[in-house]
């Protein structure tokens, strides 16, 4: 438990950085060149830490099933349905239903154990749970101010969590 | 309403990525499937530069070198959130990346890092950040 909550703030800090980071290189280059950058160089880095910790086992890769190659594509769909989002709605109310809709899916991908991943059974606390946070979300996204463009919370998301 | 359909789906695929990497790295390995899943995402997103000729590759040069650094991270992002997803499930491990990702950005605007505009902060958005916290409490009641 504990272990797996500092994880987690492990990668949501490196997320709000590495979001910062891509959203200066995509203002210059675009989303699809930074895209394929950020891609890249994630899967570098990942090969790399890889080979480090587990040497030639890296490249043993049995069970693999046929839809695994193309898991890609759902990061190509984070792009497009983020920067068309962000365009047409503006960045506060684009990212709030972003990740306000990454919050119901996360319940609902528990709840009915998709993909074969372990059911964590639905409870009314649980829901009341993601309604709270998602209130957070709004309240804090809402107040942060709309003029600033150029914030943190604000640009665009060209991540690939 | 189609940009609210656009960031709806956002959320959904994101999510979707996370479920994705875990399930594939209970067959191959977390690293196996970080690698894979981002190779598979470049090539995809070449051929698309390739379609869409939106390639401005010299513009890399025009951005300080570590920002384009940032891909890099993703390796240990995906670590993180894929072995978080197997010891807490899909709903806590979102919530607390969503969490501590918000208020680090909400840290670095009101601290101005990174060349950023300043920011003030103001009281609803620490009562926000209060409420998100108080909802992850109550996830895990």
């Amino acid at each position: 438990m504990i272990a797996g909550l500092m994880l987690a703030i492990t990668a949501g800090s490196l997320v709000g950085i590495q979001t910062i980071f891509n959203s200066k290189v995509s203002e210059r280059a675009g989303s699809w060149a930074t895209t394929a950058l950020v891609l890249g160089l994630g899967f570098a880095a990942s090969l790399v830490l890889g080979l480090l910790f587990e040497g030639k086992g890296m490249f043993v890769l049995h069970d693999m099933q046929l839809w695994y190659w193309f898991s890609g594509v759902i990061g190509v769909g984070v792009v497009i349905s983020l920067v068309n989002g962000i365009r047409l709605l503006g960045p506060t109310l684009g990212v709030s239903i972003m990740l306000s809709s990454q919050l119901g899916f996360a319940l609902l991908w528990d709840s009915f154990g998709w993909l074969g991943l372990e059911k964590v059974p639905f409870t009314p606390a649980k829901l009341l749970g993601v309604l709270i946070i998602v209130g957070g979300i709004v309240l804090f996204k809402w107040s942060g101010g709309r003029q600033a463009a150029k914030s943190a919370e604000t640009t665009e998301f060209a991540e690939s969590t | 309403m189609k940009g609210s359909l656009f960031a709806l789906l956002a959320g959904a695929f994101i999510t979707l990525q996370g479920v994705a990497n875990s399930r594939i790295s209970q067959d191959i390995g977390t690293w196996q499937a970080a690698a894979l899943t981002q190779l598979t995402g470049f090539v995809m997103a070449l051929l698309i530069l390739l379609v869409v000729r939106d390639g401005r590759w010299q513009a890399f040069r025009q951005v300080k070198p570590i920002y384009l650094t940032g891909g890099a991270f993703a390796a240990v992002i995906i670590f993180g959130n894929v072995t978080a997803i197997h010891h807490m499930g899909v709903t806590f491990t979102i919530s607390a990346v969503l969490i501590a990702q918000l208020c680090l950005t909400f840290w670095i605007d009101a601290r101005g890092w990174f060349g950023l505009e300043k920011r003030r902060i103001r009281l609803p958005q620490l009562i926000g950040i209060g409420m998100m916290v108080a909802g992850v409490v109550i996830l895990k009641l």
